[in-house]
């Protein structure tokens, strides 16, 4: 429904992405699809066009307007009860926008309602904080006494943030217009802190990493927003959610089977459940291994999702690349030793004669293959890893520097292989499986799979060929 | 142009070591100085045989290597013993395990528990990325500044990150954390041996 410039997002309308922004429009899509989602509003990109020097009061009254509409729908009001995130949202994403602000419309008042709510006094004095720094840090300024002037304020600056330095840049390296705007999605807060049925989570329609069929996720009881995508504490499974919660277990399942025969492809799906009330916070299109990316395009042409050309279009070259990497001969690896352990930090197979000096690995990186074996990395050490096929170190985890660079350069790499490795291993000929994070003793023999022998992979080619047009002459798949 | 820096042969070395083989234009842009200050410099630490140089590359030599070692608790007494110095070095190591951790972020994205590579193919992901960037960049700034008050040349590699912020989020993406240019990676990496150096401390694993 449209107040003016101001849309509410109750299913009966989904507006452009140009007009709403992404988020805004994923949102109202499962309104549309009929999902329970926290009840919202948008001001449109068209709306910002005008509010370059401020809302104007027409503008103003349309939010106040579409704020009853939240009230109505939550049952709460705004500044007793109801608080609120206001987040930007342009067609496409870019850095130099505004933050979201979370929990807008707190108030000493509001603490102390949110605090008897939750039964957690300390929660709701560090919403009450957290808001406060945001707002400050965000807005520019301290956060109004008055909710109602926190939320203008708050429209006000994500309006202005799409002519930040920042974002002005990025549009202009990326010859993107400076017209499309940016449009505010005010919603309503819920909260997954507040009982023992409440609580946040993720769901998976399917193995991201796999593509298997069944669904995964992770809950989180109790627990609120970045909780469980920090990973700080140990979340659940779904098989617990079921026990804990069925119906909110059987509702997630029905709407992410839905979200995703709606967008035909699998979908990373945020919720938080609220005494016992699911909430879904966001869907989008998952993030998936290349394994998975292929097994996943056949499977839905299986199930009539996607033509066998649609399938295809999904696949991209380095998919392809991912899943032919040369792997260990099982054989031969089996009989290897393992002179040294660590964290795999960068994925891939080098062998080489292991050096200590990168002056010498560099030097002699010209004429021989060359593992370069460290305590840990300096910068002096980067040209000694451009030329050796591995990298080992002693100290460091999987965000050292050493890490990075070898990630840089595509370098397997082990790290944290502890101390004494360097004695182990410094002179002797060594095999590096930066994918398993170990150091094999001699020269372990690698293979190729073959495209028979990669799940999906044969079926795929096979289309290929039947469907010349939906791949590029030179995708890998067409020469295999 | 000229920076009005002194470029004894000691910071020329020092630069060096920051870059290990470089030619004077890169050890003077790690210094914050011009090649015009700094290869007199090298061409004299080359004539001590603290430095090699070939192809308008140098390279420190083991004995150059040697006898900066031997500089540093000398010139750097003061420093070392400064318990601001101290303290500015463990905001520093605070922010620095941040800036590895998003890096790694740019770098790889979780799926499903495996750490598969950024195909930076989702606009939003890189955007929050390069947001939390700008933001850590904010943050380690009062530090670089505490630093910069210290030894004032340090200052030239808050310039530095600067310079790579502005580009990687303006979409020069090379300049997160490439390895072959400037990146805000590389400038940090350089930036961390040098207080290693300065400080004669080993780094954290």
């Amino acid at each position: 429904m449209a107040i003016g410039g101001v849309v509410v997002l109750d299913g009966s309308v989904v507006p452009d992405r140009e007009e709403i922004g992404n988020k805004a429009h994923s949102l109202a899509t499962m309104h549309r699809l009929g999902m329970p989602v926290p009840p919202a509003f948008v001001l449109t990109t068209s709306v910002g066009k005008r509010c370059a020097g401020g809302l104007p009061d027409d503008v103003w009254a349309d939010v106040l307007a579409a704020l009853a509409h939240l009230e109505a729908a939550t049952g709460r009001r705004f500044g007793e009860e109801l608080l609120v995130s206001v987040r930007s949202g342009a067609a496409q994403s870019m850095p130099g926008m505004m933050d979201t602000i979370l929990n807008l419309g707190i108030t000493d008042a509001v603490e102390a309602t949110l605090a008897a709510a939750s039964g957690d006094a300390a929660f709701a004095r560090d919403t009450h904080r957290r808001f406060r720094e945001s707002y400050a840090r965000l807005v520019g300024q301290d956060a109004p006494a008055d909710p109602h002037e926190q939320l203008r304020a708050a429209i006000c600056t994500v309006f202005a943030s799409w002519g930040s330095p920042r974002a002005v840049a990025y549009r202009n390296h990326h010859r993107m217009s400076h017209d499309g705007g940016t449009a505010v999605t005010v919603q309503a807060m819920v909260y997954g802190n507040l009982d023992d049925r409440s609580g946040t989570g993720v769901l998976f329609t399917r193995d991201p990493q796999s593509g298997d069929t069944t669904p995964m996720g992770e809950f989180l009881p109790r627990g609120q927003g970045e909780d469980v995508v920090s990973g700080e504490v140990d979340p659940l499974d779904l098989a617990d959610l079921a026990q804990r919660l069925p119906e909110v277990h059987a509702a997630l399942l029905d709407a992410g089977r839905a979200l995703e025969r709606h967008a035909r492809d699998v979908q990373d799906i945020e919720f938080t459940v609220e005494r016992g009330r699911l909430y879904l916070l966001q869907t989008r299109v998952a993030k998936r291994s290349a394994r998975a990316a292929l097994k996943l395009a056949v499977d839905f042409v299986g199930e009539g999702v996607l033509t066998p050309a649609e399938a295809l279009a999904r696949i991209r070259p380095d998919h392809v690349a991912t899943v032919l990497r040369p792997v260990l001969d099982p054989e031969a690896r089996a009989t290897a030793t393992v002179l040294a352990r660590g964290e795999p930090a960068c994925p891939g197979i080098g062998s080489g004669r292991a050096v200590a000096d990168p002056d010498e690995a560099a030097f002699a990186g010209e004429d021989e293959d060359v593992v370069l074996v460290r305590h840990a990395t300096s910068p002096e050490d980067v040209h000694g890893m451009i030329a050796a096929r591995a990298v080992c170190t002693e100290v460091g985890g999987r965000t050292s520097h050493a890490a990075v660079v070898s990630r840089e350069l595509g370098c397997p790499a082990v790290v944290g292989c502890g101390e004494g490795m360097l004695a182990a291993v410094e002179g002797r000929t060594v095999t590096v499986d930066g994918t398993a994070g170990e150091i094999l003793d001699g020269i372990v023999p690698v293979r190729t799979p073959e495209p028979s022998e990669v799940p999906a992979l044969a079926r795929l080619v096979a289309w290929a060929k039947e469907h010349p047009d939906a791949v590029a002459a030179d995708h890998p798949l067409v020469a295999l | 142009m000229s920076s009005d820096m002194e470029i004894d042969e000691f910071t020329a070395l020092h630069g060096l070591v920051l870059k290990k083989a470089g030619q004077a234009g890169e050890v003077a842009e790690v210094l914050g100085a011009t090649e015009a200050e700094v290869a007199p410099a090298l061409d004299a630490a080359v004539a001590e045989k603290r430095a090699m140089s070939g192809r308008g590359k140098y390279m420190v030599t083991p004995a150059g290597r040697a006898w900066l070692d031997e500089q540093y608790p000398v010139l750097f007494a003061d420093l070392r013993a400064d318990p601001g110095a101290d303290a500015a070095y463990a905001g520093f190591e605070e922010v620095n395990r941040e800036l590895l951790a998003l890096m790694t972020r740019w770098q790889t994205v979780n799926v499903g528990g495996e750490a598969v590579p950024n195909d930076h193919s989702d606009a939003e992901y890189d955007a929050a990325v390069l947001d939390q960037l700008a933001k850590l960049d904010s943050d380690a700034d009062p530090v670089l500044e505490v630093l910069a008050g210290l030894v004032p040349r340090l200052g030239v590699h808050r310039r530095r990150l600067a310079e790579a912020l502005a580009r990687a989020s303006a979409g020069e993406t090379d300049y997160v954390s490439g390895v072959r240019v400037a990146s805000y990676h590389t400038v940090w990496f350089e930036l961390h041996e040098d207080l290693l150096r300065l400080l004669g401390r080993t780094r954290e694993p």
